[in-house]
């Protein structure tokens, strides 16, 4: 009645009223923010499923916790999607080439009707095996990529032969043709010196247009700008030279490859130096028993001769400069029309990053797509073990993420 | 089979988180006073398994889940809007 009167409200009325506009006030922000988390889930799950992009997006972040992690996550295993995995072989001009191809083993669904396939060179040596290169095929089934993991003798004899791009071509014609696969959504995914392969095939006029894209990870770029790293033991960071020491597996390759082209005595001498994995340095006796042209190629692995790298490239057999630079994807790089995407560890000590770098610069000059990152995550091309939360492992997966979306684009 | 089960409660569980968002932003029909909750939680639950199963069969496993949740929501804002408009209409006819 006072109220109404206009008198004084008692103090227990008011203090009532305060606490019920409180309580009425707290509701209103309560049904808003319900209607708001509705909102967002609508406009997430409208962008996360019916866009393309957006599906994209949520197959990379589904599977980069198992890149990272390098292994399924345990609360991704009971709803994780089975796949089936099958070896075979296929005989190529330079022998036969094993394939192990993991593929979801369900029917894919309506859109786009049909698997996306990436054909994938883990790099030189046999490492099909290899954990990590087995969990991450699983992992792409598992979100429905057809995964050929492909090597051939040459690769798991520690060697790189140009004549393997016919083997890439064909184990990608073998793809193409492979149950539910789409013909037109088969990309190529490269380490190390794998890439090199793909990158001669991705320019083969036998694969035009039929590549939707190259992801090539710690790979080379040119094989002559690689050899004289090796002998300055130094490269090209942000135009200052800085020291740079390859693992003693990159010279191994190197003389493996090379040697097919040199004489036996010179073959056998520096494969004892580098051919085991563990460099071994020649005595001076036996360096004078290598021919001139093989005693500058001894001097460019073994990194004795910083200052003489342009001189003993020089004076290296013309066949084995031949061969470096036929096994170089800078010589077909004009031929690459499918997006490029490279990615490198900054600390690489298998192959400098600079390869990446002017891998990207070359692509850039050409006008051609492409992505480049640097990572701090990998060890060469596998990712480092215990990583742990930090400014740059967010910042690394995040361009992780980016490349990756684009890579899964092309299956959906 | 076991990966589809697994959904399948996923999407159920989402559905039954929309139905009770929707309840809290009172998005609860005026012609299901009653038992109006139980129905909005309940169309929460159907729609988002029946947005699961058509994302899952549409895109794939991994969009099923986002197909899930904005049909769940979709529905259970529709529902809304119609029991609103039809409500309306009856009371200015």
């Amino acid at each position: 009645m006072d109220n109404k009167s206009g008198g004084t409200m008692p103090a227990s009325t008011k203090r009532m009223r305060t606490s019920a506009d409180s309580y009425s006030r707290k509701r209103r922000v309560g049904v808003w923010l319900a209607r708001c988390v509705l909102a967002v889930g609508f406009l997430a799950g409208l962008y996360f499923s019916v866009v393309p992009m957006g599906r994209a997006q949520a197959r990379a972040v589904l599977i980069l916790p198992d890149l990272l992690s390098a292994s399924l996550p345990p609360w991704q295993a009971p709803a994780a999607e089975p796949i089936s995995s099958v070896q075979t072989t296929m005989t190529s001009s330079t022998g036969t080439v094993y394939l192990d191809i993991y593929s979801p083993t369900a029917r894919p669904p309506v859109v786009p009707g049909a698997w996306e396939g990436m054909l994938f060179i883990p790099g030189v040596g046999d490492e099909r095996f290899v954990p990590q290169v087995v969990n991450l095929s699983k992992a792409l089934a598992r979100i429905g990529i057809v995964t050929m993991v492909m090597t051939t003798p040459a690769l798991i004899a520690n060697r790189l032969d140009v004549n393997d791009e016919n083997a890439v071509v064909q184990a990608l014609h073998v793809l193409q043709r492979w149950p539910g696969v789409d013909p037109k959504r088969v990309g190529f995914f490269g380490v190390s010196g794998g890439g090199a392969l793909l990158s001669f095939a991705a320019a083969d006029p036998r694969t035009e247009g039929q590549v939707a894209f190259v992801a090539l990870i710690g790979s080379y770029f040119d094989a002559t700008m690689l050899l004289e790293n090796i002998g300055r033991r130094a490269q090209v960071v942000n135009g200052q030279m800085e020291p740079w020491q390859p693992t003693d597996y990159t010279l191994e390759v190197l003389t493996e490859t090379l040697v097919p082209v040199l004489s036996n005595t010179d073959a056998s001498l520096l494969l004892q130096a580098f051919g085991s994995g563990q460099e071994k340095p020649l005595s001076p006796d036996q360096v004078a028993q290598l021919s001139p042209g093989s005693q500058a190629f001894y001097h460019l692995l073994a990194g004795d001769q910083p200052g003489h790298v342009r001189a003993n490239m020089a004076a290296m057999p013309a066949a084995a400069r031949e061969h470096l630079a036929d096994l170089s994807p800078s010589r077909v790089i004009g031929n690459i029309h499918a997006p490029v995407y490279l990615l490198a560890d900054r600390n690489d000590q298998f192959v400098p990053a600079s390869q990446s770098v002017s891998f990207a610069a070359a692509l850039a000059s050409l006008h051609r797509p492409y992505d480049f990152a640097e990572f701090g995550i990998f060890q060469h091309a596998e990712v480092r073990s215990n990583l742990s939360i930090s400014p740059q492992v967010l910042g690394d997966s995040w361009h992780l993420f980016l490349l990756l979306t684009k890579a899964l684009q092309v299956g959906t | 089979m076991n990966n589809i089960f697994m959904l399948v409660i996923i999407w159920a569980m989402l559905g039954l988180l929309i139905g009770t968002l929707a309840l809290a932003a009172r998005l609860t029909p005026v012609s299901l006073a009653k038992y109006g909750w139980l129905w909005l939680i309940l169309l929460g639950l159907g729609a988002a398994l029946l947005g699961g199963g058509l994302g899952f069969w549409l895109f794939g496993p991994e969009c099923a889940t986002p197909m899930a949740i904005w049909v769940a929501v979709l529905a259970v804002c529709a529902f809304w809007l119609a029991t609103a408009r039809n409500t309306k209409t009856t009371s200015v006819d």
